[in-house]
């Protein structure tokens, strides 16, 4: 059942979603390639949050797509090489992304833009052939992120490096939303923010906890099933390799890159989902787990980070204290990666 | 340093508490300096206040705002136990009771639509998830 969600400025692009719950307002809309999903009590808060999600959207998307040619990222690629005055928006960006890959030991990396272009990621997945014959050209390692310089809003990018935040921005942007929202709502009630599955909260969480699903992609119905738990505070974020794939040569290839390669990640886990206390932390944790394959689990329980680990066949590894069986809370460490080495998020636009 | 209080050349020293004035204005003077030392120290405490009000105004700010940072720690039986991210945390046993899914975490790019329908007199919650067919907006 859906009806437009209330607020005049979100109405066009909002769906409200009833989920069963009248004391809960959820409301979703296509956003960033994907779906981002708004839940908030009280439920008269819905419009508020809607618009307020848009602006941090909108903000997000003007600063840091790659596939938006009037972005503020095209403008720094079109220049080329140099030193650049970036907004605080892109600088936030830019220096989560370099601070998870300090953190992460360089599993993600904000370098890899030029090998996603060079497997045939140049444009929005929707718009990807996703048949073509001839294979992708031939790929190299990331120059790496230690080559990026960033002082504040200055930026030095070497020459022939693109970047692709992907590996934060999403998390970073969920973030920056649930901050927007409680400051928009008063810090009255709580909010939850998902930007294509990588979820923040805020605020006072419903009983027990968000009611949320952890669930593989659609071309893996099987094993293992969705799972429901509990998301008391902090964020989770899920990375796959099951999804955003296309075909070049023959082969199948993937939007998760090993910047150590250049090829799509290669391991034994085919999706990772983490909890922490801020989603650009799980978002980042997730894809470094997808790249850092054998290494991922010695990684993950090192930095105490509940996860789920699905392996290729199937198989699921629960590390950190999430829970196996269903309806129970995952734990969220105290203390925060990224936004120690970057600017911390507060909604800059 | 030069202190030497008689060597003024150039320069006009101020007048401290006590100097001697002009005949028959003495006392007006000091009167004037005691209200005006009064007033000042007034004014400084009020400096005070009002800095460290500023001060702990903007500390609860940056405080809010780098929240995530520190974090809300959440122990394995579930409730959130401290510094949220919007201070709220604490009061968790408040919020509502939500037993249906509002969100899925799954890959980036999966597009989950939630549905609801009314099967035999019971709500059916079903959520069908498929790549986005959309263009960035």
């Amino acid at each position: 059942m859906r009806a437009a969600a209330p607020g005049s400025t979100c109405a066009a692009l909002w769906q409200q979603v009833f989920t069963g719950d009248e004391a809960v307002a959820v409301a979703e809309r296509a956003a960033l390639g994907t779906t981002a999903r708004v839940a908030v009590w009280p439920p008269e808060n819905l419009g508020m949050a809607c618009a307020t999600v848009d602006d941090v959207l909108a903000a997000l998307d003007q600063q840091a797509s790659r596939f938006r040619e009037d972005s503020e990222l095209s403008w720094l690629h079109r220049a080329g090489s140099g030193i650049f005055m970036l907004s605080d928006g892109l600088a936030e960006a830019i220096g989560v992304a370099l601070a998870a890959a300090r953190w992460t030991g360089g599993r993600t990396d904000p370098t890899v833009g030029d090998a996603l272009i060079s497997l045939g990621y140049d444009r929005d997945f929707a718009a990807i052939d996703q048949q073509r014959d001839e294979p992708p050209a031939a790929p190299g390692p990331a120059p790496g992120w230690q080559l990026v310089q960033l002082d504040g809003p200055l930026l030095r990018l070497p020459p022939g490096v693109r970047l692709d935040l992907g590996a934060t921005a999403k998390g970073m942007g969920s973030d920056r939303a649930v901050h927007a929202v409680m400051s928009a709502t008063g810090q009255e009630g709580g909010v939850l923010v998902s930007l294509g599955g990588d979820i923040a909260v805020a605020g006072t969480p419903p009983r027990s906890g968000w009611p949320v699903t952890v669930a593989e992609g659609p071309d893996h119905p099987g094993p293992p099933d969705p799972q429901l738990f509990r998301l008391p505070g902090g964020a989770v974020a899920t990375s796959s390799v099951t999804c955003r794939r296309w075909r070049r040569g023959g082969g199948m290839l993937h939007h998760i890159v090993d910047p150590g390669t250049g090829r799509p990640a290669d391991g034994p886990w085919r999706t990772v989902s983490v909890a922490a206390v801020t989603c650009a932390d799980a978002n980042a944790a997730a894809t470094a787990a997808i790249v850092a394959g054998h290494q991922a689990v010695p990684w993950l329980t090192g930095e105490g980070l509940p996860a789920r680990l699905v392996g290729q066949g199937g198989e699921v590894c629960y590390l950190g204290g999430w829970p196996p069986v269903s309806g129970l809370p995952v734990p969220v460490p105290s203390g925060g990666h990224v936004y120690a080495g970057a600017r911390p998020p507060g909604g800059v636009r | 340093m030069d202190t030497g209080r008689g060597q003024t050349e150039g320069r006009v020293p101020l007048r401290e508490l006590g100097d001697a004035g002009p005949p028959g204005r003495t006392r007006g003077r000091r009167d004037s300096f005691r209200k005006a030392r009064r007033m000042s120290n007034w004014t400084a405490a009020a400096l005070v206040v009002g800095t460290g009000a500023g001060a702990a105004a903007l500390a609860h700010q940056s405080f809010t705002a780098t929240a995530p940072v520190a974090g809300t720690a959440v122990q394995a039986g579930g409730t959130a136990t401290s510094a949220g991210s919007t201070g709220a945390s604490s009061q968790a046993a408040s919020g509502p009771q939500a037993t249906h899914s509002v969100a899925t975490t799954t890959a980036s790019g999966v597009t989950t639509t939630t549905t609801t329908r009314t099967v035999n007199g019971k709500t059916v919650v079903s959520q069908v998830r498929q790549a986005p067919a959309q263009r960035n907006d």
